[in-house]
């Protein structure tokens, strides 16, 4: 076994290395003449599919794709080091970019067109990376049993009011991590410790499945209510299982926290690797996905928010009225990821 | 002293003393990456971990690896021994379906059994057709988790276990029998202690996938060591405290491994010929027959048939977004890499099982057993202590081509099919060793110590006598390792190269965004891809009658 490794790794390097010392030149020539953009993403949406096609018909710059959940490919990027052929890292979540960032594995760009796009608290304050989509987490209510008055903010869920009512997904979920840690920003630790065990105390189960699966769980009558994200919400909608339609109708959605900060959201976003190869491609990328144009692909196919004005959301969304956001800035859900985790443990949180 | 401790190390080792050392080497050295990193001490939140979730881990397996194994024990011996002993309806039929729950990914059948007793799922449609109104049975938590994994990996006791009842059994029975002992107490005292090490050794593997299990666990929402060792690397960012979770399990199958080595290694039935007394097959009253069909079938039904036709429906109703020419190129990919790996890894299983009996160092058989410690080690942390020391080496690479030649290369080895294929080959090792040894122990040493007496070497003896009659051996062990490839997750997602894909990560991508009705389709073609081999494995156990 290992002399076959060696072999081949002899045989590659040998080649490799006398085409280099041969045909130096006109290799050179051929790397720059082919151009492409290497994206690690922890999306996998079809929607995306179609957007960098639509991006490599109009650039020609060939989309090389490695999927993987942002975690890895974080990981990945950290032990590739300097020679990582990541261009852009996309991830679901700010939390993950701000952790990017920590670890020192993207850079700063300068693009005109992003900073006029994209709004402040969506971005990195020192452009290391921007967001792209919205995502809001709701509270979600069986419509024949809650009626929507007797909503009101994230806090709120903590009341006697619901308990035994709550249902929500574990705490390993990102979406939830920010969450907390977003109550963390706005409330301090102490606070957000005491929402977290309280929550426990309501949860009707022990959390499990997906946000999907706290929907049908509301509609079953396990619970009364739910928080989740929107876009599954739409997904469920317009799911081809006639059953998954009826527990997305079987549900309303309440945007909490409208009196205060606003409801809580999150994005997905991209940013440039430090050691990208592709630099001037990864930007154009990043624009590309930042465009009117793509941002309406964005809206259409995954009922998320886009991040540029120009673009409206679906209009499932705009059914679901306008809300005020918390414009909390989104590195702050990094800043506050690990404290979160660790909080939910000490809640008693699965 | 020393100089005579020279003389016999001399005397005892030779070229392939060497070459198992560098096979160990190689394969140990991501095994012994992460454990280096153990020296490094935990992370700052080890003792968060340890005052708030760690028992729940340790509990959580600890309820797991016993439900599993008396669920996976029962399943897998009683239906080995009733097709193996019994004259029932479609029994043919029933020995080779019994095999297929192993071709499902237990996270795809959990997924399916989510689906049936969910919310407006194919239960309660099913209830509502016939007229009943639906109960609400809860899956998702432990029980559930033990029971489905359960149903997807007796197989691996079954095909042991089967193996053994069919060409061992039979003369003792007989003698048995001859000497007035009754059905049942042939079965509990000769059938089953002669049966035990093959037993066993299908329960260790069965043991460390569920250790290992991962999708499964985490969408029920049962914490366990593997579902800990992810939140603390990924959720934590601190990989230094996963890595201290991997060692606890690490030596947990540690000291499963020495057990059964131990129970083994004093009680040694292995007959050295080949017994032509295949177990005989006796028949019953009809009565009996329809009841052992009826326990025979449970397993299939539940563990296959069930999650197969929820699987079937969802991809019908969503197949017409999942199939593209991309979706074919994907599965051809998968094939492909499954088939070298299995390739490369029963090369590297029989390499280590004969490297070491071929010199006189018997310390090395001890040290190359290491080697098929990786099956037991979650598929992220392989990826990981593959990618260190391949990086290394990458830049190495990087540094001598600028020295030497002052040109400027890239990667050469990280990011290609062959860290893949080297983690892989590290990750199911174990799967393939363990079939080859226990056909290696059941030919025994006569034939081919006659053959070395006659003159000839090793390399000729092993292709002369050993080979061929290790073939069903290998060829089982092929197919084992071919249908894992098909089904790895973790370790593929982090070390795959580009433009590469599998199957089992495109129903993972579906299933991670919640489009867990997607995923169905490209999770049947694994279960596809995964029946054709089983159905030859079975041959193979056949023929050797």
């Amino acid at each position: 076994m290992k002399y076959i490794y060696l072999l081949i790794t002899l045989l590659i390097v040998s080649s490799s290395c006398k085409n280099d010392k041969n045909n130096q030149d006109s290799q050179e020539k051929t790397i720059t003449k082919k151009e492409i953009v290497n994206v690690y993403t922890h999306r996998h949406y079809p929607a995306d599919q179609e957007l960098f096609a639509n991006f490599e018909n109009q650039t020609g710059i060939k989309v090389n794709v490695v999927n993987a959940k942002a975690d890895e490919l974080i990981q990945k990027m950290s032990e590739e080091g300097e020679q990582s052929p990541a261009d852009v890292l996309i991830t679901v979540d700010a939390g993950r970019l701000v952790r990017a960032k920590d670890k020192d594995l993207l850079q700063s760009i300068d693009s005109k067109k992003l900073n006029e796009i994209i709004p402040t608290n969506l971005k990195d304050e020192n452009n290391q990376w921007f967001g792209l989509t919205k995502r809001a987490r709701v509270i979600i209510y069986a419509k024949d049993r809650i009626k929507p008055e007797q909503l009101s903010t994230y806090e709120n869920l903590t009341s006697p009011t619901w308990n035994k009512k709550v249902l929500i997904r574990s705490s390993g979920n990102i979406y939830n991590q920010s969450l907390l840690a977003s109550i963390i920003a706005n409330n301090g630790e102490e606070s957000a410790k005491d929402w977290a065990t309280k929550i426990v105390a309501n949860m009707s189960r022990s959390p499990k499945g997906n946000d999907r699966d706290q929907v049908k769980a509301v509609v079953a009558g396990e619970g009364d209510i739910a928080v989740v994200n929107t876009y599954y919400i739409g997904k469920l909608l317009n799911s081809k299982n006639p059953e998954e339609v009826k527990a997305g109708n079987g549900v309303g959605v309440f945007f909490p926290n409208q009196e205060d900060r606003g409801t809580h959201i999150n994005i997905s976003g991209a940013g440039v690797a430090k050691y990208a190869p592709n630099k001037d491609n990864a930007i154009k990328f990043i624009e590309f996905l930042a465009s009117a144009e793509a941002q309406e692909v964005f809206a259409k196919a995954n009922y998320e928010y886009p991040v540029n004005k120009k673009v409206k959301p679906s209009e499932l969304l705009q059914s679901w009225g306008s809300f005020k956001e918390d414009t909390l800035a989104l590195s702050l859900l990094g800043k506050n990821n690990k404290k979160a985790v660790i909080l939910f443990d000490e809640a008693g949180w699965k | 002293m020393k100089l005579l401790r020279d003389i016999y190390l001399k005397r005892d080792t030779n070229k392939w003393s060497i070459f198992t050392l560098a096979i160990v080497v190689c394969i140990a050295i991501p095994i012994l990456t992460i454990f280096f990193k153990l020296f490094s001490g935990p992370g700052e939140t080890w003792s968060h971990l340890v005052k708030h979730v760690l028992a729940d881990y340790i509990l959580n397996s600890i309820w797991l690896v016993i439900g599993c194994s008396m669920l996976t024990l029962f399943f897998g011996v009683s239906s080995a021994w009733i097709v193996s002993r019994y004259e029932i309806p479609y029994r043919r039929f029933l020995e080779w379906m019994l095999i297929l729950p192993l071709a499902i990914p237990s996270y795809i059948t959990a997924y399916a059994y989510a689906g049936i007793f969910d919310y407006g799922g194919s239960l309660e449609i099913l209830m509502k057709t016939i007229g009943i109104s639906s109960f609400k049975l809860d899956v998702m938590n432990i029980f559930g988790l033990i029971l489905i994994l359960s149903l997807s990996l007796f197989p691996y006791i079954y095909v042991s276990a089967r193996a053994i009842f069919l060409y061992q059994s039979g003369r003792l029975i007989e003698a048995s029998k001859l000497l007035g002992a009754t059905e049942r107490s042939t079965f509990f005292k000769i059938v089953l202690p002669v049966a035990r090490p093959a037993i066993v050794g299908g329960l260790i593997l069965v043991l460390m996938e569920v250790l290992n299990d991962y999708g499964a666990a985490k969408y029920f929402g049962v914490s366990t060591f593997t579902t800990g060792i992810f939140r603390s690397w990924f959720s934590l960012g601190e990989p230094s405290t996963a890595v201290y979770l991997s060692a606890i399990l690490l030596f947990v199958v540690f000291i499963l491994i020495y057990l059964e080595r131990l129970q083994r290694g004093a009680k040694s039935y292995y007959n050295s010929y080949k017994s032509n007394n295949v177990l005989k097959k006796k028949t019953v009253t009809t009565k009996r027959q329809l009841l052992l069909f009826f326990i025979v079938s449970i397993p299939i039904v539940f563990g296959f048939i069930i999650p197969l036709s929820q699987l079937i429906y969802w991809s019908f109703l969503t197949y017409k977004d999942v199939l593209s020419s991309s979706f074919f190129i994907i599965a051809l990919q998968s094939l492909g890499i499954s088939f070298l790996t299995a390739f490369f890894t029963v090369f590297t299983a029989l390499m280590i099982l004969y490297f070491p009996k071929w010199n006189r160092l018997k310390a090395l058989k001890k040290v190359s057993r290491i080697t098929i410690l990786g099956y037991a080690i979650p598929g992220a942390v392989i990826a990981v202590g593959v990618m260190i020391p391949s990086l290394t080496l990458d830049k190495w690479f990087i540094k001598i081509a600028k020295d030497l030649w002052s040109i400027k290369i890239g990667l050469l080895i990280n990011g290609t099919i062959l860290v893949l294929l080297y983690a892989y080959v590290i990750r199911f090792l174990a799967v393939a060793y363990n079939p080859i040894e226990a056909n290696q122990l059941k030919i025994g040493k006569s034939l081919s110590e006659s053959s070395k007496l006659l003159g000839k070497g090793n390399i000729r003896t092993f292709f002369n006598i050993e080979l061929p009659l290790l073939k069903s051996g290998a060829i089982g062990a092929f197919i084992l390792v071919f249908v894992d490839v098909m089904k790895e997750l973790p370790l593929t997602l982090i070390l795959k190269p580009y433009h590469v894909n599998t199957l089992a990560v495109k129903a993972y991508e579906y299933a991670s965004d919640e489009l867990i009705m997607e995923s169905a389709l490209p999770s049947l073609c694994i279960i596809a891809t995964g029946i054709v081999p089983i159905i030859i494995l079975n041959r193979l156990i056949l023929n050797e009658k």
